[in-house]
């Protein structure tokens, strides 16, 4: 075991296996979740004793770790076909630490694994609104930047970024954009922006996420509002806005990728690198980012509370980072790097495309989805409102 | 099980037996060995129903914040829970649910219940074979049967792809509506309608069906003034069977179905996911299960609990 080249069946499967979805699975793994919920009841049964039952709120661990000496293992938790083939075997060689690599194919089926107890890893990658979750519910613990340095080499744009100020519990791995995906040979040309919903071409026959703040971003972009509103009155026009756009839609869900392959859907609000996935098989689906703005999406590598290693964490966190590591990450997935010194190693077809790099008039318009705090609540009301209208 | 007590009688003569000095057949008075027999069943329902329904109880007095969608305690029950669930605009997702399972049980019961017939009367050596074909698709899980009707279903399905063969066009659009949803709880619960049905028929005197006719009945009149009166348990049973699970189904309408067909079971689920909303969810499920006991209640009034 002691042999840097070995790493876990999982590994080998993930990088040879066909490109699918990492969504796909989205569905089936809510029912995990469904399963968490269960598990949760459990464990409040037992402490249910006291006057008071709350779950998942405990107070957080300081910034740096405890001095003692990890073992030179690391058990890392990521989304399927998400890495290149000589990342964790080269940080093996370098480091002499030894990985465990697991996948998973949602953040809720990772939100539901993290919630229900402690699950040994000690690197996730759960997407921006996902790690606030996280960070609300205390499932994560602060990073030792002073172990980072590398931290340096990120575009600045990520290194305060709204879901994280300050990279204070997270390093960025890829990123991307949550804008439109469609079949062109049916749908033509037209679509530059959110408005496309509109067109008679695709009546009945679109989609948007099932993800309230993605949802309500997709309004407030289209009606020129802040997509991070937390005013009432923004947020009332968005929630009408969806409910009208509601009767134009064929279904609200985030399993849009095989309908849309198959022709089922014509047009679905849709994650960047998802539709690139599908375009492996399907060439006449394309993807815009629309012209008056659209989320920015980041999964970002963060240690789970409890982690046994997060010295190590940190440590491969800092190998992700050197140039080199991050441009043969990127050229291998396909999608945008949050290395800025990794540019001049990654491939030129990669950097001029304006899907994957936008020119920075686009880039301007792509914010990140922002922790609103209690506001969040305002959201899920009204999304209740959407969905039942 | 007092009565048990009374019908045994003492047991000393085991006692004196020689034999028991090593293998000791003493026997443990009547009620303690019922009580001890229903022990496990006790314990299973304890945990796995009184206290989770409790839980949800409590949960739907609590309270939510975005670090922690419940958050219960007892010096601040909240009731307004309640009239967020009663809240008109709820409405028409409750009376789609009724519908769409009521349409589903009488779908069930008339598929049902000439498949039942047929194999208890007709079946012959090979009802056994007939029944295990109706048992068949459970050894598959629910999930893949409805990805499976997905594909049956979708534009390029199997059956635009059949009406297209002969002649009655493609691309009619079956998935994502109200009938892919009644099709696909009717399609699931079916079972449980053939099954209690299939018991009923089966002990049923077939005499009483040729003494009906030479009576004078004609055939409509003998099915339903003998064998419906005579197998009305296992209909009763079917019927309660298909009409609560498909009430309360989420999964259906969410593969099935389309933007307007969610479920009530959909919107509780909802409450749980994206909607953060734990004392909602709890409240809703609380009021769902109220308004079923209370109909089951009254329907058994109704139909004569002496029927069961």
């Amino acid at each position: 075991m002691s042999d840097p080249d070995r790493v876990n069946l999982a590994f080998i499967w993930d990088t040879t296996s066909p490109h699918f979805s990492r969504r796909t699975f989205m569905r089936t793994m809510a029912f995990a979740s469904a399963a968490g919920f269960a598990a949760a009841c459990g464990s409040s049964a037992k402490t249910g004793g006291g006057a008071t039952t709350t779950l998942g709120n405990t107070p957080t661990t300081p910034h740096t770790f405890s001095s003692a000496v990890e073992a030179k293992t690391l058990n890392f938790y990521n989304w399927t076909d998400y890495i290149a083939s000589d990342t964790i075997p080269n940080f093996q060689k370098t480091t002499g630490i030894k990985v465990t690599y697991d996948n998973y194919s949602s953040n809720d089926a990772l939100f539901a694994k993290l919630s229900s107890g402690s699950t040994g890893y000690d690197i996730i990658v759960p997407t921006d609104a996902t790690l606030v979750k996280m960070k609300h519910a205390s499932l994560v613990q602060p990073l030792d930047l002073s172990l980072i340095p590398n931290v340096k080499n990120l575009d600045p744009r990520f290194r305060d970024a709204a879901y994280d100020p300050g990279n204070q519990y997270s390093i960025p791995w890829q990123w991307g954009t949550t804008g439109i995906g469609f079949d062109k040979s049916k749908v033509g040309g037209a679509v530059t922006d959110w408005d496309a919903f509109e067109l008679p071409a695709v009546k009945g026959k679109s989609s948007f996420l099932d993800e309230a703040r993605d949802a309500f971003a997709m309004a407030l972009f289209a009606l020129k509002k802040d997509p991070n509103s937390t005013n009432d009155a923004d947020l009332d026009a968005a929630k009408d806005y969806l409910i009208a756009l509601k009767k134009k839609v064929k279904q609200i869900t985030s399993d849009y990728q095989d309908p849309l392959k198959g022709g089922e859907l014509l047009m679905a609000q849709a994650y960047s690198g998802d539709v690139f996935t599908i375009q492996a098989d399907n060439a006449k689906i394309e993807y815009v980012i629309p012209t008056s703005g659209a989320f920015s999406w980041v999964d970002s590598m963060a240690i789970p509370k409890g982690a046994k290693h997060p010295k190590n964490a940190c440590e491969f966190m800092n190998y992700i980072l050197e140039p080199k590591v991050g441009a043969a990450l990127t050229n291998f997935v396909n999608y945008g790097s949050p290395n800025k010194a990794a540019e001049k190693y990654i491939n030129k077809d990669i950097l001029d495309n304006p899907l994957i790099y936008p020119p920075a008039d686009v880039l301007a318009k792509l914010p990140f989805q922002k922790d609103i705090g209690d506001a969040e609540l305002k959201y899920s009301d009204r999304w209740t409102e959407v969905k039942t209208a | 099980m007092s009565t048990t007590q009374a019908d045994r009688p003492p047991e000393s003569a085991v006692d004196d037996s020689p034999v028991a000095v090593t293998t000791t057949r003493r026997r443990l008075p009547g009620w303690l060995s019922g009580n001890l027999l229903l022990l496990p069943t006790s314990v299973w329902f304890f945990f796995l129903l009184v206290i989770p329904t409790l839980l949800v109880v409590a949960y739907s007095l609590g309270g939510r914040t975005v670090a922690s969608p419940i958050k219960f305690s007892w010096g601040n029950l909240i009731w307004s829970n309640y009239k967020t669930a009663l809240n008109p605009r709820f409405l028409p997702i409750f009376w789609r649910s009724i519908w769409y399972a009521a349409v589903s049980t009488i779908a069930c019961v008339l598929l049902g219940f000439p498949i039942a017939y047929w194999i208890a009367r007709f079946g012959g050596r090979l009802r056994n074979v007939y029944l295990v074909l109706v048992i068949i698709p459970f050894l598959t899980s629910y999930l893949i049967r409805m990805y499976a009707w997905q594909f049956i279903l979708q534009r390029d399905g199997l059956l635009n792809s059949v009406l297209g063969t002969i002649g009655l066009g493609r691309g009619h659009e079956f998935l994502n509506t109200d009938f892919a949803v009644i099709l696909g709880l009717t399609y699931g619960f079916l079972p449980f309608m053939i099954l209690p049905l299939y018991a009923s028929i089966e002990r049923m005197d077939p005499s009483l069906v040729e003494a009906s006719y030479d009576l004078g009945h004609g055939k409509a009149s003998t099915l339903f003034r003998v064998i419906i009166p005579t197998v009305a348990p296992g209909l009763i049973a079917g019927i309660l069977l298909v009409f609560i699970p498909a009430v309360g189904d989420f999964v259906t309408p969410e593969l099935l179905g389309g933007v307007n067909t969610q479920m009530f079971g959909n919107t509780v689920y909802d409450q749980f996911n994206s909607g953060n909303n734990w004392p909602l969810g709890s409240a809703m499920s609380v009021l769902l299960m109220v308004f079923i006991l209370a109909g089951v209640f009254v329907y058994l009034r109704r139909v004569g609990e002496e029927a069961l």
